[in-house]
């Protein structure tokens, strides 16, 4: 369980002006529950996802993951950046290898694990290539590969799949959601599309534009193992699209007032 | 890039050599400068090969390219330590930065009378010169590549399970090699320059002190040789940079 407790951020600005990114956000995130971060730029939902991976620390508040207070980076959290963040100096099977040769494992066994990895994701042949070498979505899958080869309970994607052509993304968002439904791991994603997230999601966290708060939570109700073609005739997932895309609207005037 | 793009680049690189060859052929034909004063490059192209199966020559050369590798070997390996240690931890880039900052503009070659005083007239000297001027191109290319590691790189070794005090061998230093070696690069043709320099004021032996002793007795030709021999070391060291660079910098994108 991940708990996000009375969490404030600000930042200082070049001006010595502080910014206030996030303002006491609460948040409780069951085990095995994929959750969005949903929410207009700038309103620190990424700042969010960056405390929860002990990569930033909160102004004030605490965020626990298992109840206990995050104080840095570990490999029970395991990010997916938009950028894809792959080591340019290593391959694709050095990148997945990274992490379990980090956690201790054995060489021969690391490989043999990533390699399974690396079929899974569905770069099989790929393994001596570059990640120059690759498209955006390949790049993107083999990140996912990375992440999950150290095994981290949780999984915090940081719009991973928001430099993806709409096809791509498409493709990617059915393997993420056959991955979960597998293994079960508690996925934070933050994303600016409601459609996106409303597909993915138990639940999203629909956030006001800076400084960021909670504007509210939408359990989303759709059976699962999810169907893209079923969802879209769903008149229960057109409604949730609706009813969130009005919600965004709504924060992004309230942005706009002085 | 392949082996066909790769030969037509070297036959592109030839053409303007070739032609600058030309015109002084040319200068020397045509008789605007007497012949033994800029002799003509058939001579002293001749001169070079002869000279390169002595014994005497072999040692100039191996004078110079000792000091050389010695000066930017140095180089290397302090603007790297240096440069790496002041983009990890602000108290060291807090004494080093002012350091810099009045070293760097300093012409290096003003402190080789001193150098001469101190270390003699040897070897040392001119190693400790190469490796002074050499050091800070090196350095603050080490230091801006590796300052600017993309931070989301860092974050992706630490969430795998990498302490910190590792990150800056695992990530910061293989992120930051493109930088490093594009400091090489400069500090290798300033260690060229240096080492012949150093070698023209006061030597025993190197091919800057064959080009004084030519001059000093009006050899046109020996002044020659060895000025080409530096520039064909230059070349030749700067194709091994290129080729050591092409391997390391593999994975990373074209810049």
């Amino acid at each position: 369980m991940i708990e996000i407790d009375h969490v404030s951020q600000t930042f200082r600005t070049s001006g010595r002006q502080a910014h206030l990114a996030l303002s006491d956000i609460s948040l409780t995130i069951e085990d095995g529950a994929f959750v969005s971060i949903l929410g207009p730029s700038g309103c620190g939902k990424s700042t969010l996802l960056y405390i929860v991976g002990g990569f930033v620390s909160p102004t004030e508040g605490q965020a626990r993951v298992k109840g206990r207070a995050i104080t840095g980076p570990g490999p029970d959290r395991g990010p997916v950046f938009q950028e894809f963040a792959l080591f340019p100096w290593k391959t694709v099977l050095g990148n997945v290898m990274y992490g379990p040769r980090q956690q201790g494992v054995k060489a021969a066994e690391a490989e043999a694990q990533s390699r399974r990895l690396i079929e899974m994701v569905g770069l099989k042949g790929f393994e001596n290539f570059y990640p120059k070498e690759l498209s955006g979505g390949m790049k993107q899958r083999v990140a996912l590969a990375r992440t999950l080869a150290y095994h981290p309970a949780v999984l915090l994607m940081d719009e991973p799949f928001g430099a993806l052509d709409a096809h791509t993304r498409t493709r990617l968002q059915n393997d993420l959601l056959n991955i979960w439904e597998r293994d079960r791991k508690t996925v934070l994603f933050v994303t600016h599309s409601v459609d996106e997230a409303v597909f993915l999601s138990d639940k999203v966290v629909v956030m006001t534009r800076a400084p960021g708060r909670i504007k509210e939570i939408i359990d989303i109700e759709l059976p699962r193992p999810r169907r893209r073609a079923e969802l879209l005739l769903d008149p229960r997932y057109q409604k949730y699209v609706v009813e969130i895309e009005r919600m965004i609207d709504d924060t992004s005037e309230d942005g706009l007032r002085p | 890039m392949n082996a066909r793009a790769l030969t037509s680049d070297v036959l592109l690189g030839i053409i303007p050599i070739a032609l600058a060859v030309a015109v002084w052929q040319g200068i020397s034909s045509f008789g605007y400068a007497p012949v033994t004063l800029l002799p003509p490059p058939g001579m002293v192209f001749t001169r070079l090969a002869q000279q390169l199966l002595t014994s005497t020559f072999q040692h100039e050369i191996a004078s110079t390219l000792f000091r050389l590798f010695a000066g930017f070997s140095i180089a290397v390996i302090l603007g790297v330590g240096i440069g790496l240690a002041a983009a990890a931890s602000p108290v060291v880039n807090a004494v080093v930065r002012p350091i810099v900052r009045v070293l760097a503009p300093l012409p290096k070659v003003a402190l080789y009378p001193a150098l001469l005083l101190l270390l003699g007239f040897g070897h040392e000297s001119k190693i400790t010169l190469v490796a002074a001027d050499a050091l800070f191109p090196i350095l603050l290319s080490t230091y801006y590549g590796a300052s600017m590691v993309e931070q989301k790189l860092i974050w992706s070794a630490m969430a795998a399970g990498t302490p910190r005090r590792q990150i800056l061998f695992k990530v910061v230093l293989p992120a930051a090699v493109p930088s490093i070696l594009t400091g090489c690069r400069i500090g290798l043709v300033i260690s060229c320059i240096v080492v012949f320099l150093a070698e023209m004021i006061s030597s025993t032996d190197g091919l800057g002190h064959m080009l004084v002793k030519a001059a000093r007795t009006f050899q046109a030709v020996d002044m020659f040789v060895p000025l080409i021999t530096i520039s064909l070391l230059g070349l030749i060291l700067n194709g091994l940079l290129q080729g050591l660079r092409s391997y390391l910098l593999r994975g990373f994108p074209e810049v």
